[in-house]
């Protein structure tokens, strides 16, 4: 038993060494976030509940939920729901037309959406306003087109906002959807085909189902990022799609609001957090279910 | 290979990198090693000459590997002592205990040549320049590599990788070169080659290899003793011919030779054998003299090249061959003996063998009759 | 569905389809590429006439862009450094220790990654405007960091998780230090990893506008805050020529990343394959 304890320890020595060499490296990093990262957060949040005099209160958030901030906050949702189920679509018909074509133009239109996502949104953004302008080149080939009833009002309106947004949020939905697409087995369609299943059986039955969690999340995914959005909507939409980052930047940089922008940050830090939530949610079901059908 | 120094590691390793004039490479002394509730390695014990090729032949499991990995320093024992060249480094960390490695997936670096593979562990000790392409030159050539020098790993076979691997752990001659089921990876006839090759590197340079494998034959083909691992335990740590001999469990019996087993109880003793009355058929079968007393229920163990068959009535027992296969210069003969319960398997060569449906007699040579008390099951 | 013959109508439906969308991906930065050399910075597409005005005017006397150029580019190379220096750590604690917590750890360094933008530069604003940091690029790069290093982390981590730890096991058996291994070994492996860190984070960094525009101060403006009062309040055509410029240092960058990846990982998929495209643009697949 002596002889027990006493050979224990070394291999305890060991193993904590392996520990100590683990936290001294996190350190810089753990270190670096807590006072940079959730600090302010809690700095915020101390702020939001504050009043001139320094005693609790709920009356900013009474604010960020009434009134004007409401009608922006609804709008904010509108227009990432707007977004997020626009980003799906067209990442779905993209992320599928890219699985099936050959190697190099997959890789080509890969490179198409992959670079885009790595330009500055503002630069992007940019770019929009220049096509959709009265005389963008949008319009101006509608009107060469002769299709009546141009030049359409593309800009600083909800469509030039939800063209923004969506174009901002397809590369993730097509990068997130191309790898959900690639972990199907192609084998089980197939096997459904063999079983006399028709094309759109297949797709309804089999493909959708085994996809499903995947579009949940990549739609839940764009619908948080297009919360906290403010460059596009800000140059991009009129005084109707001002956003809640739109308002907290009004509050900070010209009305010294602090307290407001601070509660509308915690509304919005709450909406992302319960989203990030649901889209844990979807991807244990799609975890458990795909457990159910290997097993 | 007398050009080969011994190198002093700039890295601190003891001046015992030669193996000492006791002749006594390593010593290994009541290792052992849990995980948990799992006992990997139970008290292992062992003394390895210096130029003596040994294998932990084992299933996985066995603590073949544990025990490996214990003496090249990747794995901590719980207790117990590893000496080499008289040196203890049982706490000492890898890097420090100046031994080979060859590892089953090769691990070259893949961002170095050939020659910088080898050339490594030489540069880590300080060896001089034009030394160094002088010793990766011949160490290359050696493993049949010359002119490969400049390629990058990705660029070999496995087989070829692999000799790499063995070439950086000998280069700078290690008193002691471990191998981790190098020729796992590998195709059987590749497999066959290299063993060959590994041998002949390791006698030409008077290399102390221990080696682990789960392949019988190679362990065979390879080694000058074998411990042969079970659950932790070393069952039987001998010469090839005294585990197939004299194997002292019948777990090595069987594992080795895959022997048939027969149960019964000691008779009586004469002075030069044993006789064993058989359970099943009631026959008397000689062995040569255990010290067992009369009256002990015991397994007899017969490897199936060394029963023969001879005119019923002959031997221990008489039986029907069931089948006779030919397999090239044998023939393998399953014979139904006692009340049909017992099935013995025998090879016997091709030409005077047995056809199916044939009354025999099985005999055997007393040497060749291994006793063991039945304990347990078996 | 590769395994399911395709319909020629069908076929044709899904290639027009997916041209249109990737022209919609592709189109905002053509146009912008294409007007900075035309002689009307705003509109008129395709130009009538080709100019280099725009690119000249951007070094014109009194002009603000080189100015918010070299800012951007000294925070960005500062928060590279420290987002590096933070990940190599921290993907080392998080690939080969014994970490307690460690699911925490990376919870924490993927929040900025999740978080919204404006929720951190708000938190910042909050944390550096009673220290009197406004304005200090020291303090915008440092809040960069923020943004930059879980990048960066991320892809450390995948690049550590891809190198054999055995390599280092072999490297140690042969009497190779610790210090040995991480120079020899680890480190001209992790080289690739490294560049792509570095890149991203620059990127990230030099791109950044959330961050920048609360931290910023009427003498520290960078690139983007620039660009962005340039499009809202005083319409400067040399904008179209500067997101050109920095349309081209994204494709650099990208072009810099995907040219390292391919090599390291030894030229196995051809460079444009989708392995590597996508590769890019998730460099730490694995983890995420």
């Amino acid at each position: 038993m002596a002889a027990l304890t006493a050979t224990a320890r070394p291999r305890k020595l060991l193993a904590s060494r392996r520990t100590r060499v683990g936290i001294l490296y996190a350190l810089p990093v753990v270190v670096y976030l807590l006072v940079l990262f959730v600090y302010p957060i809690f700095g915020t949040l101390f702020l939001s509940l504050k009043n001139a005099d320094g005693s609790l209160t709920l009356h900013w958030y009474v604010d960020a939920l009434t009134g004007v901030n409401l009608s922006v906050l609804i709008t904010t949702l509108r227009i990432s729901a707007e977004t997020a189920l626009l980003s799906l679509v067209f990442g779905f018909v993209l992320a599928n037309a890219i699985s099936r074509l050959k190697p190099l133009w997959a890789g080509l239109a890969m490179l198409v959406v992959v670079v885009p996502h790595f330009i500055s949104a503002l630069v992007r953004t940019y770019g929009w306003i220049i096509l959709l302008g009265d005389k963008g080149l949008v319009n101006e080939t509608l009107a060469g087109l002769s299709v009546p009833g141009t030049p359409y009002r593309l800009l600083y309106n909800e469509l030039g906002v939800v063209i923004g947004t969506t174009s901002m949020m397809l590369p993730y939905t097509v990068l997130l959807l191309y790898g959900v697409m690639r972990g199907v087995d192609r084998r089980l369609l197939a096997a459904a085909a063999s079983m006399g299943a028709g094309r759109v059986t297949i797709f309804r039955r089999v493909y959708l189902p085994l996809v499903a969690p995947g579009l949940a999340s990549a739609g839940l995914l764009s619908f948080i990022l297009s919360l906290g959005y403010y460059i596009t909507p800000a140059l991009m939409g009129g005084p109707n799609q001002t956003m809640i980052a739109t308002l907290i930047n009004q509050q900070v940089t010209k009305e010294n609001q602090w307290n407001g922008a601070a509660a509308q940050g915690v509304i919005l830090l709450l909406l992302t957090l319960a989203g990030l939530l649901l889209v844990k949610l979807v991807s244990s079901l799609g975890a458990s279910r795909k457990k159910r059908s290997a097993s | 290979m007398a050009e080969f120094d011994v190198v002093t590691p700039s890295v601190k390793v003891a001046d015992g990198t030669l193996p000492t004039a006791t002749g006594k490479a390593l010593s290994v002394v009541a290792l052992r090693k849990t995980y948990g509730d799992v006992v990997a390695v139970d008290e292992a014990s062992m003394e390895i000459a210096a130029g003596e090729f040994v294998t932990f032949l084992g299933a996985s499991g066995s603590g073949k590997t544990t025990t490996l990995m214990m003496i090249a320093g990747f794995c901590e024992p719980d207790s117990g002592t590893i000496t080499v060249g008289g040196r203890d480094m049982t706490r000492l960390a890898p890097q420090k205990r100046g031994l080979g490695f060859v590892f089953q997936q090769y691990l070259l670096f893949p961002h170095m040549t050939v020659s910088e593979n080898v050339a490594f562990p030489l540069t880590l000790r300080g060896v001089p320049k034009d030394e160094i392409r002088r010793r990766v030159g011949e160490t290359l050539e050696i493993a049949g590599l010359s002119g490969f020098g400049g390629r990058k790993p990705r660029e070999l076979s496995g087989g070829q990788q692999q000799r790499v691997a063995l070439c950086r752990a000998l280069v700078y001659r290690p008193p002691v070169i471990l191998m981790d089921e190098p020729l796992g990876a590998l195709d059987k006839k590749l497999r066959d080659q290299l063993q060959v090759e590994i041998k002949a590197i390791q006698q030409e340079l008077g290399l102390t290899v221990i080696y682990v494998t789960h392949d019988q034959e190679e362990a065979l083909v390879l080694s000058d003793r074998i411990a042969v691992m079970r659950n932790g335990l070393i069952e039987q740590f001998d010469t090839p011919r005294e585990l197939f001999e004299r194997p002292r469990t019948p777990f090595v019996a069987d594992f080795l030779g895959a022997a048939n087993f027969l149960s019964g109880h000691v008779e009586k003793h004469t002075d030069e054998h044993t006789l064993v009355r058989l359970d099943e058929t009631g026959g008397l079968l000689k062995a040569r003299r255990h010290e067992l007393a009369t009256g002990t229920q015991i397994k007899a163990a017969v490897q199936p090249g060394r029963l023969r068959a001879g005119a019923p009535g002959d031997g221990f027992c008489t039986g029907t061959v069931e089948t006779a296969t030919y397999v090239g210069t044998l023939v393998r003969a399953g014979v139904r003996v006692g009340s049909g319960d017992v099935l013995l398997r025998l090879e016997v060569p091709a030409g005077r063998g047995p056809v199916a449906g044939e009354r025999v007699g099985v005999t055997a040579d007393p040497e060749d009759v291994n006793l063991f008390a039945d304990e347990r099951e078996r | 569905m590769m395994e399911l013959r395709k319909t020629v109508a069908g076929r044709i439906a899904l290639t027009a389809v997916a041209t249109v969308i990737l022209l919609f991906l592709a189109l905002p930065i053509v146009v912008i590429l294409v007007t900075s050399f035309s002689s009307n910075a705003f509109s008129a597409f395709p130009p009538e006439v080709w100019t280099l005005n725009w690119y000249k005017a951007l070094f014109a006397d009194g002009s603000k862009w080189p100015a918010a150029l070299s800012l951007s580019a000294l925070i960005a190379a500062l928060s590279t450094v420290f987002s590096l220096i933070i990940a190599v750590t921290a993907a080392t604690a998080l690939t080969r220790s014994e970490l307690p917590l460690r699911s925490a750890v990376y919870a924490l360094v993927l929040g900025p990654l999740l978080i919204p933008q404006i929720v951190t530069a708000l938190g910042l604003f909050l944390l550096f405007e009673p220290a009197a940091m406004l304005g200090s690029p020291l303090a915008i790069a440092l809040g960069h960091t923020v943004l930059a290093s879980p990048i960066a982390v991320l892809i450390l981590i995948a690049t550590l998780r891809g190198i054999d730890e055995r390599l280092e096991d072999a490297a140690a058996s042969m009497g190779a230090g610790r210090m040995t291994i991480a120079r020899r070994i680890t480190f001209p492996l992790a080289a690739p990893g490294m560049i792509a860190a570095a890149v991203f984070s620059f990127i990230t960094s030099f791109d950044e506008f959330y961050i920048s525009q609360f931290l910023s101060s009427v003498g520290t403006i960078t690139l983007p805050v620039q660009v962005y009062n340039s499009l809202t309040f005083d319409i400067d055509p040399s904008v179209t020529a500067v997101s050109a410029i920095l349309i081209a240092f994204a494709v650099l960058a990208l072009a810099l990343v995907a040219l390292v990846r391919w090599l390291g990982s030894g030229r196995q998929n051809s460079l444009l394959s989708v392995e590597n495209t996508a590769g890019i643009a998730n460099p730490a697949e694995e983890t995420v």
